[in-house]
C-alpha cells in the first residue's frame, strides 16, 4: 500500500513535471490543473507512524494552519510570475504544494472539528467567488507572464471550480439515510455529521 | 413513540436546558437592548424630517446606516437566537459555537459603529457598490473599509453557528432531505416520524442563509478591494445582484427563525404540538426555493436586468406569501380556536407576530409588481412594508419569546395558568396601537409619494413625520418596559 501511494504520488509528480510547459503557458492549467496535481501527490503519501497523533498538532490546527499560509503565498500573482522565470521558485513549487498544502491537509484534515472542517469548505468557496471576481474584472494584468483574456478565462475557471465544490460538498447532504432514533436525539446521543 | 409522547418526553427535558442557557438570554438581552437604541435612533430621525428637531444631514445619514444596520443585524441576532435554543431542544449544540457566534457579531458591532460615529460612514446598511468608496468627501475608504469588515465577522459568527445546527440536523434526522420532512412532503413518510415543525423551519432557515452568507462574503471582499485599490472595479449590476440576494436572505431569515418560537411555543398554550403536516412540510420547502429566487423584485428600477429576472421576481413575490399565509398563519388560527387558548404577554407577542408579518406581505407584494415599483420604489411606501413585517413581525416575536424566557415560576409549571394582566395588556395594546399607527403613517405618506431616505422633508410632509413620532415614541416606550420587564424575570430567576 505504502509503495502505490508513493508510486502514485511519484506519477503525479513527474506528471507536473514533465507537462509544466503546457501546463504552465495557460494560467488556466497552471492554477487549475498544475498546482492541484501537486498537492494531490503531496496528499497521496504516505503519513509516518506516530504522525498522525502527534501532540504539536492536536486538533490538526498546525497542520491546516501550515497549509492554509503555503496556499495564501502561492496564490500571490507575483509569486506565480516569479515560477515561470526564477528556477529555484520554480522549484520550490514542487515542493512547497505537494508538502505544505496537500499532505499538510492530509494530516490536518483528518484531525480537525467537524464544524472546522464545514467551515473552510463555506470560506474556500466564498475565496473561489472572490478570486472569480478578482481575475475577472481587475482593469491590470495581475501576472505578468499572462494576458488579460487570459486572466478572464481564469476567473471564469475560479467560478466554475467554486460550483463544482459547492456540488460536490453539498449534494452528499441530501441523500436520504436512516435517522437518528429519537431517544438517542433527545438524550444527546447523535453523532454529528461530518461534513 | 407518537409525537404527543415524544412531545412530553421533550416538555420534561426542558426545565434543565432552559436554564444551561445563559447565553441565550444574554444575547435576548442584548438584542431587546439594542432594538430599543435603534428606535431611538429611528425616533430622531423622524423628529428631524417633522421639522421637530434640527439635525445636520450628514449625521442624519448617518443615524439612519447606524439604525438599518442595527435592526437589521439584531433582527437576526434574535432571529437566530431562537433558532438555536429550540433546535437545542431536539439536538444537543456545541454551546462554545453560541458563544463564538456572540463574540464575532459583538466585534461586528465594535467595527460597525466605529465607522459610523468615529469615522463618519453613512452609505446605508446595503453598501450597494460603489457608494462606500463614493463619500464626497464625507468619509474615508477606511471607514467604509471598516464597517464592511464589520459585516464580515458578522458572517463568519452567523456561519458558525448555521454549520453547527445543519451538521447536528443532518446526522439526527437523515439528510437535509429528511430535516426538510421530504420523505413525508414527496414520497410515503408518516406525519408521526417526521421531524418537528421548528426543525423543518431551521433546516429551510439555515440552507437559504448559509448561501445568502458566502455569496455576501465574496462581494464584501470585493468591494472591500474596491475601497483599497480603487482601479479595481466590479460590474455594478452584478454587484447589486450579490447584495440584495445576500440581504433579501438575511433579513428574511430573521423573520424565519423567529417564527420557530411560534411553533414551539404556541403548543405549550394549546396544549398541542405543531404538527409537521404534508402542506406544512412543502410549504417549507416551497419557502425555501421562493427566498433564494425573489430577490430580483429589489432591482425592478435596473432597466440593464434580463426582463425574465424582473418578472420572475414579481411572479415569485405573488406566490410568496401563500405558503406562509396558508402554513403558518392559518394553522395558528385553527391552533388557537381549537384550544382553551390562555393569553399571556408571550403568547400575545408571538400571534401579533404572524400576524404583522402576514399582513406586512401584503404591501410587500403590491411593492413587487412592475408597475408598481416604478413610481412607489423610492417612496416611504418601502419602509412601510418592511416596517410592518420586521416592527409588527420579527421584533414581536422576539419579545414575545423573551417574556416567555422570563415568564412567571407558575405559568412555567403549567401553562394554563398564564395570564394576561391589566398592566400587561396595557403594553400590549401600547406596542400593538403605537407599532400599527407608525408603520400605517409610512404607507400613507408612500401612497402620498413621500419620498424615503430624505434627511429635509418639504413642510407639507411634515405633519406625517410628526404623527409618526408620536407613534413611535409609545413604542418604544412599550420596548422599554419589556426590556426592564425581562431583566428584572432574569434577576428573579438567577435568585
Amino acid at each position: 500500500m505504502m509503495a502505490l501511494r508513493f508510486s502514485l504520488a511519484g506519477a503525479l509528480l513527474g506528471a507536473a513535471f514533465l507537462a509544466r510547459g503546457v501546463l504552465e503557458a495557460d494560467p488556466l492549467t497552471h492554477i487549475l490543473v498544475q498546482l492541484p496535481m501537486l498537492a494531490v501527490a503531496g496528499a497521496l503519501l504516505p503519513v509516518p507512524a506516530g504522525w498522525e497523533r502527534a501532540r504539536c498538532n492536536a486538533g490538526g490546527w498546525a497542520a491546516l494552519l501550515t497549509a492554509i499560509f503555503t496556499i495564501a503565498y502561492w496564490m500571490l500573482p507575483r509569486t506565480i510570475d516569479a515560477t515561470l522565470v526564477v528556477p529555484w521558485v520554480e522549484a520550490a513549487k514542487f515542493i512547497a504544494l505537494p508538502l505544505g498544502v496537500g499532505f499538510a491537509l492530509r494530516l490536518g484534515w483528518a484531525r480537525a472539528h467537524p464544524l472546522l472542517r464545514g467551515f473552510l469548505k463555506a470560506q474556500a468557496l466564498a475565496m473561489l467567488g472572490v478570486l472569480a471576481f478578482l481575475y475577472t474584472h481587475a482593469p491590470v494584468r495581475l501576472c505578468t507572464a499572462y494576458l488579460m483574456e487570459e486572466q478572464a478565462r481564469l476567473g471564469l475557471g475560479f467560478l466554475i471550480v467554486a460550483g463544482g465544490l459547492a456540488v460536490l460538498w453539498v449534494a452528499p447532504l441530501f441523500a436520504v439515510c436512516a435517522p437518528a432514533p429519537r431517544a438517542d436525539r433527545a438524550g444527546g446521543r447523535v453523532p454529528a455529521f461530518d461534513p | 413513540m407518537t409525537a404527543e409522547s415524544d412531545f412530553g418526553t421533550v416538555a420534561a427535558m426542558r426545565g434543565v436546558q432552559e436554564r444551561r442557557d445563559g447565553a441565550v438570554r444574554l444575547a435576548m438581552l442584548l438584542g431587546g437592548t439594542v432594538f430599543v437604541l435603534m428606535m431611538l435612533l429611528g425616533l430622531v430621525m423622524r423628529l428631524a424630517q417633522g421639522g421637530l428637531v434640527e439635525i445636520d444631514a450628514a449625521l442624519f445619514y448617518r443615524i439612519m446606516t447606524a439604525h438599518g444596520a442595527g435592526m437589521v443585524g439584531t433582527a437576526t441576532l434574535t432571529g437566530a437566537t431562537i433558532l438555536w435554543f429550540f433546535t437545542n431542544r431536539h439536538v444537543p449544540l456545541l454551546a462554545g459555537v453560541f458563544w463564538a457566534f456572540l463574540g464575532l457579531f459583538l466585534l461586528g458591532v465594535v467595527f460597525i459603529l466605529a465607522a459610523i460615529f468615529v469615522g463618519g460612514y453613512g452609505g446605508a446598511w446595503t453598501f450597494l457598490y460603489p457608494l462606500p468608496a463614493m463619500s464626497g468627501g464625507f468619509w474615508q475608504p477606511s471607514a467604509a473599509a471598516l464597517f464592511l469588515l464589520g459585516y464580515v465577522s458578522i458572517g463568519v459568527g452567523f456561519l458558525l453557528l448555521h454549520l453547527e445546527v445543519a451538521r447536528k440536523l443532518i446526522a439526527a434526522y437523515g439528510g437535509i432531505g429528511g430535516a426538510l420532512a421530504w420523505p413525508l412532503a414527496f414520497g410515503r413518510g408518516r406525519p408521526e416520524d417526521a421531524p418537528p415543525a421548528g426543525v423543518v423551519a431551521a433546516m429551510a432557515s439555515t440552507i437559504f442563509n448559509v448561501l445568502g452568507i458566502v455569496v455576501g462574503a465574496a462581494v464584501l471582499v470585493a468591494s472591500i478591494v474596491n475601497l483599497l485599490v480603487p482601479g479595481f472595479t466590479v460590474d455594478a449590476l452584478l454587484a447589486k445582484n450579490m447584495i440584495y440576494f445576500f440581504g433579501h436572505v438575511f433579513i428574511n431569515a430573521a423573520i424565519y427563525m423567529g417564527v420557530i418560537a411560534v411553533y414551539e411555543i404556541i403548543p405549550e398554550y394549546t396544549g398541542r404540538p405543531w404538527k409537521t403536516t404534508r402542506a406544512f412540510a412543502i410549504a417549507w420547502t416551497v419557502i425555501m426555493l421562493f427566498t433564494l429566487s425573489v430577490y430580483p423584485h429589489h432591482l425592478m428600477q435596473d432597466l440593464a436586468m434580463p426582463a425574465w429576472t424582473l418578472v420572475m421576481g414579481q411572479l415569485v413575490s405573488y406566490f410568496s406569501g401563500i405558503p406562509l399565509i396558508a402554513v403558518t398563519a392559518f394553522s395558528l388560527l385553527v391552533y388557537i380556536r381549537g384550544a382553551d387558548m390562555r393569553w399571556d404577554l408571550a403568547s400575545a407577542l408571538l400571534v401579533l407576530g404572524v400576524a404583522g408579518w402576514s399582513v406586512g406581505t401584503v404591501p410587500a407584494i403590491i411593492d413587487g409588481m412592475i408597475v408598481v415599483n416604478k413610481v412607489m420604489h423610492n417612496t416611504q411606501w418601502v419602509p412601510g412594508h418592511f416596517h410592518t413585517y420586521l416592527l409588527l413581525g420579527e421584533v414581536a416575536m422576539a419579545f414575545g419569546f423573551m417574556a416567555w424566557l422570563t415568564r412567571a415560576p407558575a405559568a412555567q409549571e403549567r401553562p394554563g395558568a398564564a395570564r394576561l394582566t391589566g398592566a400587561d395588556r396595557l403594553l400590549f395594546l401600547t406596542y400593538a396601537v403605537g407599532g400599527t399607527g407608525f408603520v400605517l403613517v409610512f404607507l400613507v405618506a408612500g401612497a402620498l409619494s413621500v419620498p424615503r431616505r430624505w434627511a429635509v422633508h418639504a413642510t407639507q410632509w411634515m405633519p406625517l413625520a410628526q404623527a409618526a413620532s408620536v407613534f413611535a415614541a409609545l413604542v418604544i416606550l412599550a420596548v422599554t418596559v419589556f426590556v426592564l420587564r425581562y431583566l428584572s424575570g432574569l434577576i428573579r430567576q438567577r435568585s
